[in-house]
């Protein structure tokens, strides 16, 4: 067994934040602070990323499945209809998930115009909802700075 | 560069036997400029001189696109005025002497400009409010200083009262659009109800600074030393300064919200109407998230390899979007 990467990254954020003090001009303790601060957001980010891209590309799908029932658009819909039909794809790295989720979104930037301010129940409900997506979306990207 | 900068400057100090360039090194921050300062010492008319400077040269990629000679006008037009800033000296477009387009000015040698000082540091408890106070002031006076007659008509193209806005917002959408490495779904909604909700047209065209903000400037215990970074000036909307002074993101309470604008108003003789504010509130998450994305995208294609684009990216991205849907009545 080897050690899990997000406790690499963390000792190598304490060492880099240590190395700081060593560090004789202002920029170069600037890079090991930046170093170290960076090595502490990835730790957190590697050991998430794939559930929360897991669980986001779920929940903009969901709300794409919800549109193509009141988008009338057709562009939109075929839109709809291709992106829904690629997912979930059975590709678990990062990367595909990634690719997924920012087909998704862009998907849903268009869908939210198009529902946005617009008045109806269903309009006036899938708005609701996306922009609480959007809220929960804030939610799960949340990393520790030491702010 | 100790001698690349000693024969540059060697001319144009009218050094007779040479410039001794010492102390050089590059300052913490600036993403968007490289920023070395250094001292110089010479000979001229038989007498021993010596100066300290500030060396400002392009990067080869940074956080914000802009041109070096308008930010050098900036400068320039508030020389000995009320706006402390520093002295402009030599403005260099070609990458002949250095590699890169560069200016050199004075250093003020007097302040600091950590944040975190100001902020809460026990040695300015006695100062903080007044150098709140007293940011606004300054603020006030770029605001209201006459413009036509500098340098800066020659390097940007005024917009008129009511086009300051929907120009300001063209440009960060479009940066937006060319350097997203996502789709930005709650920019895209600010987005929309920036164009759907428009300011009033501005009370004036004013040089906005563009980044004015705690941080940006040099302050001491006796107040404002010197107004930097104006490498995204431009002329607009003065509400532009006061809803990014004022933001979320970087405000530091060094004096409560309604002191600055009472302060400011004073001032300046402007009005800092609620629905004036409020869309450039919005308006300020949308140009800050275009500045991490464009820094973003710098670092993920290989032109830069400056590890504050990527910290900028990490930690402001998610809180700028944060900012926004507070600032649209949508957040949690």
């Amino acid at each position: 067994m080897t050690p899990y990467p997000d406790r690499v990254l963390m000792v190598m954020a304490g060492a880099l934040g240590a190395l700081m003090a060593e560090v004789r001009t202002p920029f170069g303790a600037q890079t090991a602070g930046l170093s170290a601060a960076l090595a502490g957001l990835l730790a957190q980010e590697w050991d998430r990323a794939a559930a929360r891209l897991v669980e986001e590309n779920t929940a903009v799908t969901g709300l794409l499945e919800r549109a193509r029932l009141i988008v009338t658009d057709e562009a939109l819909h075929v839109r709809i209809d291709t992106v829904i039909a690629r997912i979930p794809a059975s590709d678990l790295r990062v990367s595909a998930l990634r690719t997924e989720n920012d087909e998704l979104r862009g998907v849903l930037v268009d869908v939210h115009a198009a529902v946005d301010g617009v008045a109806g129940e269903q309009h006036e409900l899938l708005n609701r909802l996306i922009w609480d997506e959007l809220r929960e979306s804030t939610r799960r990207r949340h990393l520790v700075t030491g702010r | 560069m100790e001698s690349k900068l000693a024969s540059y400057l060697a001319p144009r100090l009218e050094a007779e036997d040479g410039v001794a360039i010492s102390n050089l090194f590059r300052i913490p921050g600036g993403a968007s400029r490289e920023t070395w300062m250094f001292d110089a010492a010479w000979r001229a008319g038989g007498e021993a001189k010596s100066a300290p400077f500030v060396l400002r040269m392009d990067p080869p990629a940074s956080l914000v696109e802009s041109e070096r000679e308008v930010e050098y006008a900036f400068y320039r037009a508030f020389e000995g005025t009320n706006v402390p800033v520093p002295r402009m000296r030599w403005l260099e477009l070609g990458l002949e002497p250095l590699g890169a387009p560069f200016f050199i000015m004075d250093r003020i040698t007097v302040g600091e400009t950590n944040v975190q000082n100001l902020a809460s540091g026990p040695q300015y408890d006695g100062a903080r409010a007044m150098i709140g106070r007293r940011m606004y002031e300054v603020l006030a006076a770029i605001h209201t200083a006459e413009w036509s007659g500098t340098d800066i008509p020659k390097v940007v193209k005024p917009p008129t009262p009511a086009t300051c806005w929907r120009e300001a917002l063209d440009y960060w959408e479009g940066m937006i659009d060319a350097n997203e490495l996502s789709p930005q779904p709650i920019i895209r909604a600010a987005i929309r109800w920036l164009r759907a909700n428009p300011p009033p047209p501005a009370q004036r065209v004013s040089v906005v600074h563009g980044d004015y903000r705690v941080g940006n400037f040099l302050y001491s215990n006796d107040g404002i030393h010197g107004v930097l970074d104006w490498e995204m000036a431009h002329l607009g909307d003065p509400i532009e300064d006061v809803a990014w002074a004022m933001h979320e993101i970087w405000h530091r309470d060094l004096i409560p919200r309604a002191e600055c604008i009472a302060v400011y108003e004073e001032a300046s003789g402007l009005k800092v109407a609620p629905e004036a504010l409020r869309w450039w509130d919005v308006f300020t998450g949308v140009k800050a998230q275009g500045i991490w994305l464009t820094g973003a995208r710098s670092f993920q294609e290989g032109r830069s390899s400056e590890l504050i684009l990527v910290a900028a990216a990490y930690s402001l991205v998610n809180r700028t979007d944060e900012a926004v849907l507070q600032s649209l009545g949508r957040g949690a």
